[in-house]
């Protein structure tokens, strides 16, 4: 995102718009005695939320024409962009939403994703490089529908496009679906790996019930040190046709 | 895509937030289903709902619901947030009833929820946990701050805004209703909740000094 100079009356109302704090007053060497807000472009990830506020009394807002690898932010970070990978809006894939239609996730398995730059800090593609490479160490298949893993160079080793490392997302998700037996090593390598990176994630938990009822992932979480929170996403299982159907 | 995950909180104001969305399996069941996201989107309107919207159009204080029905489209995702328990179980009820075979989710206590589910009689399918925050945490804002921004799950509502909405209350430039319908305008899905925002915000004002920059 930029901002007009010329047009900006240094207002500052799309400053608290901004998601990542990216937007500041300066002065503008080229336009002596003017103050402007400008946009930090190593810190914007291209949300565009600024200029869907709508604040500017003067429209001085507007989205450059951006080019690869720079398109990397906006297709993470702008809701409103859908990618032509998943054909959804967003940083993911449908995941649990419609598991009862896909059976996406079965007995036995967990699916795990790693949202990395969330809540609200944004990621460098280099930190959730280091990441992936950590989980893949232990094994596993990433997502093929989500688009992080279509910037993967080396899918087996969590290894990403060189030319995108240096580019920052408000968000990204590491998805993989794994066995049981390997939920606490992948729980173990993402604790050492987040103690090297230069930003935060939020971590989820997916798993079907065993047969009493039990989720039996949650124990596996507790073992490794998370604590699991009170409140989370429940698929009611009213799709159709059921996914054993499908089958 | 797990947008409504990770809402930050506690037991207290988290009793009163529950969003839920509707959304087709692309290669399942997503040809023609907008029919039957019209229906969801006007079974939801029936019920006490804090905010709606689907994201490509809007949520409710940035479009209005005809424009919302005009648009859907098959791969329509429709979101509702619910601020009461009875409300929602009695939504659920009728969606059970109507089985209008699209997926729906919803978000809240696991407890509350599994509650509605229970005495609904639905087996619920799978439920996801959010294992909290990890990483460089001092880069957090403080966690007064997270109960706002988290309830865009997109990341839209920025922590700053939330902020500066306190600074214009204690100002009193603004109305604790306009404050959180300024922040509810930012989430384009309609999953940030305006009622518990408008009790955080009574709160953060009580509890910060906050000064202009």
């Amino acid at each position: 995102m930029r901002i007009d100079q010329e047009k900006c009356i240094a207002c500052r109302r799309c400053n608290y718009y901004c998601t990542m704090n990216a937007i500041h007053l300066e002065e503008i060497p080229h336009l002596p005695g003017k103050v402007s807000s400008v946009v930090d472009e190593e810190e914007c990830v291209e949300c565009g939320a600024c200029k869907r506020a709508d604040v500017c009394p003067v429209d001085a807002i507007y989205e450059q024409t951006t080019t690869w690898p720079r398109t990397v932010r906006s297709n993470f970070s702008n809701p409103l962009v859908e990618h032509k990978e998943t054909k959804i809006p967003g940083r993911g894939t449908e995941e649990m939403k419609t598991n009862d239609v896909t059976g996406r996730f079965k007995r036995g398995y967990a699916g795990i994703s790693v949202e990395m730059g969330r809540p609200g800090t944004g990621a460098r593609l280099s930190d959730l490089e280091k990441v992936a490479m950590a989980i893949a160490k232990v094994g596993v298949d990433f997502e093929s529908k989500n688009p992080l893993t279509g910037l993967m160079v080396d899918k087996k080793r969590g290894k990403l496009s060189e030319e995108v490392l240096q580019e920052k997302v408000l968000s990204a998700i590491i998805e993989f679906v794994t066995p049981l037996e390997k939920v606490r090593l992948v729980l173990k390598a993402i604790k050492e790996a987040s103690k090297k990176i230069e930003t935060v994630f939020s971590l989820d938990l997916v798993c079907l019930p065993d047969e009493e009822g039990h989720i039996p992932t949650l124990p596996m979480a507790k073992q490794e040190g998370f604590i699991y929170r009170i409140n989370g996403k429940t698929n009611l299982g009213l799709g159709r046709p059921k996914a054993l159907e499908v089958e | 895509m797990t947008h409504t995950l990770h809402r930050r909180g506690d037991f207290e104001s988290l009793r009163e937030d529950f969003p839920m969305l509707a959304m087709s399996a692309k290669g399942i069941n997503d040809i023609g289903s907008a029919k039957k996201m019209r229906k969801f989107f006007q079974i939801i309107l029936k019920y006490e709902i804090v905010n709606f919207g689907d994201m490509k159009t809007g949520n409710k204080f940035t479009t209005d619901i005809n424009s919302i029905m005009d648009s859907m489209k098959d791969s329509s995702i429709v979101h509702a947030v619910f601020k009461d328990k009875d409300e929602l179980k009695r939504c659920i009820e009728e969606l059970k009833k109507e089985d209008l075979g699209i997926s729906i989710v919803v978000s809240g206590l696991f407890d509350e929820v599994d509650e509605c589910c229970r005495e609904t009689g639905i087996k619920w399918n799978i439920t996801e946990y959010s294992l909290g925050i990890h990483g460089k945490l001092d880069r957090l804002p403080d966690e007064d701050f997270l109960e706002f921004s988290t309830m865009c799950g997109h990341g839209m509502v920025a922590a700053d805004l939330a902020k500066k909405m306190i600074l214009d209350l204690k100002k009193k430039r603004i109305s604790y209703r306009e404050a959180a319908e300024e922040l509810a305008k930012q989430c384009c899905c309609g999953i940030f909740n305006p009622y518990r925002a408008e009790k955080l915000l009574r709160k953060a004002c009580a509890h910060w000094c906050l000064f202009e920059s």
